[in-house]
């Protein structure tokens, strides 16, 4: 346990932006006089949490302290500030119609949950973007063989396996890890990366899932279209593979209230939740769509969450965010990273200011679309 | 003109267990306030540049043990506490099921 708080404040001492680092220096030396374990653990979480909202509000106030708007962008020009926005509102969207429909008051708590967990997870995964330890390759193989690892030995149900247990909550990793799978694919596409998703489509194709297997398929077309490359078309050739074979397999999960059919149920239960499930859904793939000339994070983001959303509105699957599903509102929120925090502008008129301003943005997002 | 925003009850309790006199460590002011160490850290860093607050390393009394942040009000901060007592939690109404 006192392992545990000191990573705990190490992580919450990465996240403090640099003018508080001496705040954070004295958090981490007064965890050591702390005698009580337990107290230490709650100590470090407190900490955890000051940092997360320190480290979020930084994030906010350099948004708005930007450089000047180009005349042609009236639209928000920050991609990933905007995702972030259309999440926090499909989950509320989420919220209102689980109220509305009667959830158990778990369900709800569970969602917000995951809301905080993603926020949290996003905040670390663009520390790390920042930092450059987001190796596509490694993570994009354990990722993979996660999904794999899940359909071999994961919890099952009706001849599905899809799910992991984790002491009673239980939780869909592709659903988490696939779309982080793809926009770490889509900013460095090469070999090893591919590799782990063709690991992940056979996972997918074992468990078998249809949705997860045709938002990888949709995914990697779209980065096929937009970024051609050897390594894209051979991941392309596997997922379509293994979304052709959950196709053929049968798929005898029922529908799980609060989480599947909701489109076709949301009107059902009162015309304010059918309207808050639709613009939900909605509002998951503009991000993608708000924007002059989306990058291929975008256009993978987009192609990705639509090909969920769509399957959710054909089949037995989980429809993200809007249902209860915290899997799904921490996927949506790693997958964050494959938006650019700028959005494209036509070149002559980016080259200068950006490069001016050292925009962090990696180059790889930025390639010719 | 800038008004004060009124101190929250947590705030109050901090400010109180700062006004007890003499340096403090950041996790005697949790314990003695209840206070969560992620409420009591944004309190302090604002006080401190609000001018309310000192703070400084000190070295600790174990040989082994790395230097600890301690804190006291300054002047200005006496103030602050004077104004803004502790309130104590209104008690349950008599009859009420707790």
């Amino acid at each position: 346990m006192n392992r545990l708080s000191a990573l705990l404040l190490r992580v919450a001492r990465a996240l403090l932006p640099p003018k508080l680092a001496r705040w954070g220096q004295a958090a981490a030396a007064e965890l050591l006089f702390i005698p009580c374990p337990p107290a230490r653990l709650r100590f470090a979480l407190g900490c955890l949490c000051w940092a997360a909202g320190a480290a979020l509000s930084a994030r906010l106030s350099r948004l708005q302290a930007t450089r000047p708007e180009p005349p042609m962008s009236r639209l928000p020009n920050d991609q990933r500030a905007t995702g972030l926005l259309c999440a926090l509102a499909a989950t509320g969207l989420g919220l209102l119609y689980m109220r509305l429909a009667g959830a158990p008051a778990s369900y709800l708590m569970i969602n917000v949950g995951a809301l905080i967990c993603g926020l949290l997870g996003l905040a670390i995964v663009s520390l790390a973007e920042q930092r450059g330890h987001l190796p596509a390759g490694p993570l994009n193989l354990a990722l993979g063989a996660l999904i794999l690892a899940v359909a071999v030995w994961g919890a099952e149900a009706d001849g599905v396996a899809r799910w992991l247990n984790l002491g009673g909550l239980v939780v869909q990793p592709s659903l988490v890890v696939l779309p982080l799978m793809l926009g770490l694919f889509a900013r460095a596409p090469g070999w090893t990366a591919a590799g782990g998703l063709l690991v992940a489509a056979l996972g997918l194709a074992l468990q078998p899932d249809r949705a997860m297997a045709g938002a990888l398929a949709a995914g990697l077309l779209a980065l096929v279209l937009v970024r051609p490359g050897r390594p894209a078309l051979l991941a392309l050739l596997g997922a379509g593979a293994a979304f052709a074979v959950t196709l053929a397999a049968p798929d005898p999960s029922p529908a799980v209230p609060f989480v599947d059919r909701i489109l076709y149920s949301a009107f059902d239960v009162h015309p304010l939740a059918g309207v808050a499930v639709v613009a939900g859904s909605v509002l998951l793939i503009a991000p993608a769509l708000l924007f002059w000339r989306p990058g291929p994070g975008a256009v993978v983001f987009g192609a990705c969450w639509a090909a969920i959303v769509l399957a959710a509105a054909l089949g037995n699957y989980p429809t993200p965010l809007v249902g209860y599903s915290g899997s799904a509102i921490v996927g949506y929120l790693l997958s964050l990273i494959l938006l650019p925090r700028r959005a494209r502008r036509p070149a002559a008129e980016l080259e200068a200011p950006a490069r001016a301003s050292g925009d962090p943005e990696p180059p790889a997002l930025y390639a010719a679309a | 003109m800038v008004r004060a925003r009124a101190l929250s009850a947590v705030a109050r309790r901090v400010l109180a267990a700062l006004a007890e006199g003499g340096w403090r460590h950041g996790y005697d002011l949790c314990r003695e306030a209840e206070v969560k160490s992620g409420t009591l850290y944004p309190l302090l860093i604002r006080w401190e540049a609000q001018g309310y607050l000192s703070a400084e390393w000190r070295e600790s009394e174990g040989a082994a043990r790395p230097p600890r942040h301690v804190y006291r009000l300054t002047p200005a901060g006496v103030r602050l506490a004077a104004e803004n007592p502790a309130v104590e939690p209104d008690p349950a109404p008599a009859g009420r099921p707790a």
